[in-house]
């Protein structure tokens, strides 16, 4: 379990003519969190597809060593057909668990992450937004997955909303030691969760700077979050992948470019 | 057996919910009793004298024979068309050249008058059952088609996805997500196809057969015994009725509880 990880070299992807990804080297291992930031566009989400098994690699290399991954989409894409409960045993039922046991296991990670038994009784269409965004956490959570897969998946709610899901998903994170490869355009959000933050910019898709936070997430408070997401802001190519206006006068513009690393900055 | 008990349990509400029907039933009547007093019995015979009329051909028992020889003729032709146009239309749906392929074709069918289909199936079929199964079958498979095709096309790419990262097998695939979606489009059409079998095979007894509605009616009308012919139509009509409202409707509203919003007290 502990050896399991998730490696990337030299993968590249493009859609018909348009290259969208190129030069990716990322390493993910197990109990790790990795944030993938960037502007909409950049390919983050081709990239996770590409994790995910959902489209096939054209060059580069992939390698999983995970044995159960899950995927938590942008959308909750929930089977509006299926009760919440069924919906969240969705993934059990396809790894033939039987359904009084499915059931149970369901319903509790159901309650774990704040839904109660009206709720899980209910279709999706019954429930609000940030309910359905708890039902997909927990239908990814209940397959108790070593490695998770999210794409931009708290993006649609409020901030109190989010807090709470980013708290429920530490919590899961630190007991089952899960490692999860996140993608957001929030860089706040990647503070606050991730180990390793990895900006990208656009056209083609690459990755232009790195970040390691050394402080554990749970330990992180909002004064913590938002100084080093001040910091992280300062930094030109970050600046540049997002479109902002340098906030001073970038020194090498050739050397910020290329992927750099920086140990827990803040 | 549950969808069975569910049928059970919600006719009583769903029979009170039918008085709106009821009420613009008895204006038809109420209508018909009117033309019935211009146009003097001849020509329209009011409503007791044709319920009297059938009243008087069930109870001599010369009506069962007639209905059970016309029920079987619709029931066998729309069985086919079910089952031909469900099974064909969902491979169709899957592969975009097959889909557009049988556009044209279903144009065709569609377009194609039952009376010319009716008139090749004397042909090939003679007074045999054939003719009037064949007719039904002609006009009702291009309707179930059709909607197997849209139901398979406009399944949620998203939920594909779903479908593939949370590995369901191709059983469960087929089950859990494309025949909720798919049979949310085909049973409108069954409904439809059901209506047109009744109309399309009294049309071809009336033309083709010795015995069953079709040919009572041929036979009433010939003897110029308006009463009778009215007492006719209004038993294919009940019948017609019955089937879809007391039957089919109820089971639609199971099947698609998820989208009605009263489900969530169920």
């Amino acid at each position: 379990m502990t050896t399991a990880r998730l490696a990337i070299r030299g993968l590249a992807h493009a859609y018909a003519l348009r290259s969208v990804l190129e030069g990716i080297d990322l390493d993910l291992p197990a109990g790790r969190v990795l944030a993938l930031v960037g502007p909409s566009g950049c390919g983050k989400t081709t990239l996770l597809h590409l994790c995910a098994g959902l489209l096939t690699l054209q060059s580069g290399s992939l390698h999983s060593s995970y044995r159960q991954p899950a995927v938590m989409f942008q959308q909750p894409r929930l089977l509006p057909w299926k009760t919440t409960l069924d919906n969240i045993a969705l993934g059990l039922k396809a790894a033939g668990v039987p359904r009084a046991e499915r059931l149970a296991r369901a319903g509790a990670m159901g309650r774990a992450v704040g839904l109660d038994t009206l709720a899980l009784g209910q279709f999706p269409h019954a429930l609000s937004g940030g309910m359905q965004s708890r039902a997909a956490l927990a239908r990814a959570l209940a397959l108790l997955p070593d490695l998770l897969l999210m794409d931009e998946p708290f993006s649609a709610l409020d901030i109190g909303l989010k807090g709470q899901l980013h708290r429920m998903l530490l919590e899961h994170q630190a007991m089952h030691r899960v490692a999860v490869l996140m993608i957001t355009h929030d860089l706040m959000e990647a503070v606050r969760l991730a180990d390793t933050i990895a900006v990208m910019a656009s056209d083609p898709g690459r990755i232009v700077h790195r970040l390691e936070l050394a402080k554990p997430a749970r330990e992180r408070d909002d004064v913590w979050v938002y100084r080093c997401t001040a910091d992280l802001l300062q930094v030109p190519a970050v600046r540049a992948s997002f479109g902002l206006e340098p906030a001073m006068p970038p020194q090498q513009p050739d050397e910020d470019a290329a992927p750099r690393r920086r140990v827990n900055a803040c | 057996m549950s969808l069975l008990r569910a049928w059970a349990a919600g006719l009583p509400a769903y029979l009170w919910s039918g008085w709106g029907a009821i009420a613009s039933l008895m204006l038809l009547l109420a209508a018909w009793e009117a033309g019935s007093a211009v146009y003097g019995p001849l020509i329209l015979p009011d409503p007791g004298t044709t319920f009297a009329t059938l009243g008087g051909l069930i109870t001599s028992g010369a009506a069962w024979p007639e209905l059970a020889a016309t029920a079987r003729r619709a029931l066998a032709g729309l069985a086919l068309a079910v089952a031909a146009g469900s099974a064909l239309g969902m491979l169709a749906g899957v592969s975009m050249t097959a889909s557009m392929m049988s556009r044209p074709l279903v144009t065709v069918l569609l377009g194609t008058p039952p009376i010319a289909w009716l008139v090749l199936a004397m042909l090939w079929f003679g007074a045999s059952d054939g003719t009037p199964v064949f007719t039904v079958f002609i006009a009702c498979f291009p309707v179930v088609f059709v909607a197997a095709l849209q139901g398979t096309r406009t399944l949620d790419g998203h939920l594909r996805e779903v479908a593939t990262v949370f590995r369901l097998p191709g059983r469960m695939r087929l089950t859990d997500v494309v025949l909720p979606h798919v049979v949310s489009y085909l049973f409108p059409a069954w409904i439809t196809a059901l209506g047109t079998s009744w109309k399309v095979v009294v049309m071809a007894e009336l033309l083709a057969s010795a015995d069953g509605v079709g040919a009572a009616l041929a036979v009433t009308r010939s003897q110029l015994d308006t009463a009778s012919t009215l007492a006719w139509i209004t038993a294919v009509v009940a019948l017609l009725l019955a089937v879809e409202y007391l039957l089919l409707e109820p089971i639609k509203r199971e099947l698609e509880r998820w989208r009605s919003s009263e489900a969530v007290q169920a």
